[in-house]
């Protein structure tokens, strides 16, 4: 990860405006399965971390054992199940979890900013695509 | 306090959330608010309402070291409180089925 991020931050400074499209080739399909599949793996292991580390490792596994994590990548149907569980308190875990995803990939997180986890995803997602197509 | 409750106070607002990460990920921490405000990156005007909850909760303990107040994590609290939680949690359907 610490290799993927200070890839990132190479491709950051090569692109100051931040726009990952606009300055490589396309993914190949086999190559944005690959990237799909990483970034899926960094986030549920994000996932798992952050609620370990809130909540602990009982809790962890209790909602693990109901499906949370199953399509932890559907930022909606994630959305959907915490505040299942949590109510107000969804928003509070979703904060941690992308704190930590933004740390591991090198995106910086602004906690005073307007929040949406759904976006945040979808940064971190272009970031493990920006890194694929340095490869 | 159901485990219900415990929850909601536990997540109550994002800066508590960032505290729980931080004494469960160091769970031998023993500072003062101000230290711990900025292990966080917060200032320590938010944060002292925020700590003060998780004290009244029994999840943080405050102690005199010298001329400084402390806090650090009530390791034995924190598991009982966390077992509520679970136990709670068990019993809640995800995403509304059943």
């Amino acid at each position: 990860m610490t290799v993927m991020a200070s890839r990132v931050r190479e491709s950051s400074w090569n692109n100051p405006h931040g726009n990952f499209e606009s300055v490589s080739k396309p993914l190949s399909p086999d190559q944005r399965f690959a990237a799909e599949k990483e970034f899926s793996s960094v986030l549920v292991s994000t996932v798992r971390e952050a609620v370990g580390d809130a909540l602990g490792r009982n809790v962890l596994e209790i909602l693990t054992s109901k499906g949370l994590l199953d399509d932890a990548s559907n930022s909606k149907e994630f959305d959907r199940k915490l505040e299942s569980l949590f109510g107000n308190g969804a928003a509070v875990l979703e904060r941690i979890v992308v704190k930590d995803l933004n740390r591991k990939l090198g995106i910086r997180y602004d906690s005073e900013a307007s929040f949406d986890y759904g976006k945040s995803l979808e940064t971190a997602r272009e970031v493990c695509f920006a890194e694929s197509r340095l490869r | 306090m159901s485990g219900s409750e415990i929850l909601s106070t536990l997540l109550g607002s994002e800066v508590r959330g960032d505290l729980l990460v931080l004494f469960h990920r160091n769970p031998g921490l023993i500072d003062t608010v101000d230290g711990v405000a900025r292990r966080i990156g917060r200032t320590t005007v938010a944060v002292i309402s925020e700590v003060r909850e998780l004290l009244v909760l029994g999840v943080l303990r405050q102690k005199r070291i010298g001329a400084s107040e402390v806090v650090f994590l009530d390791r034995a609290k924190d598991r009982e409180l966390l077992e509520s939680v679970a136990n709670h949690l068990k019993t809640v359907s995800i995403g509304g089925e059943k």
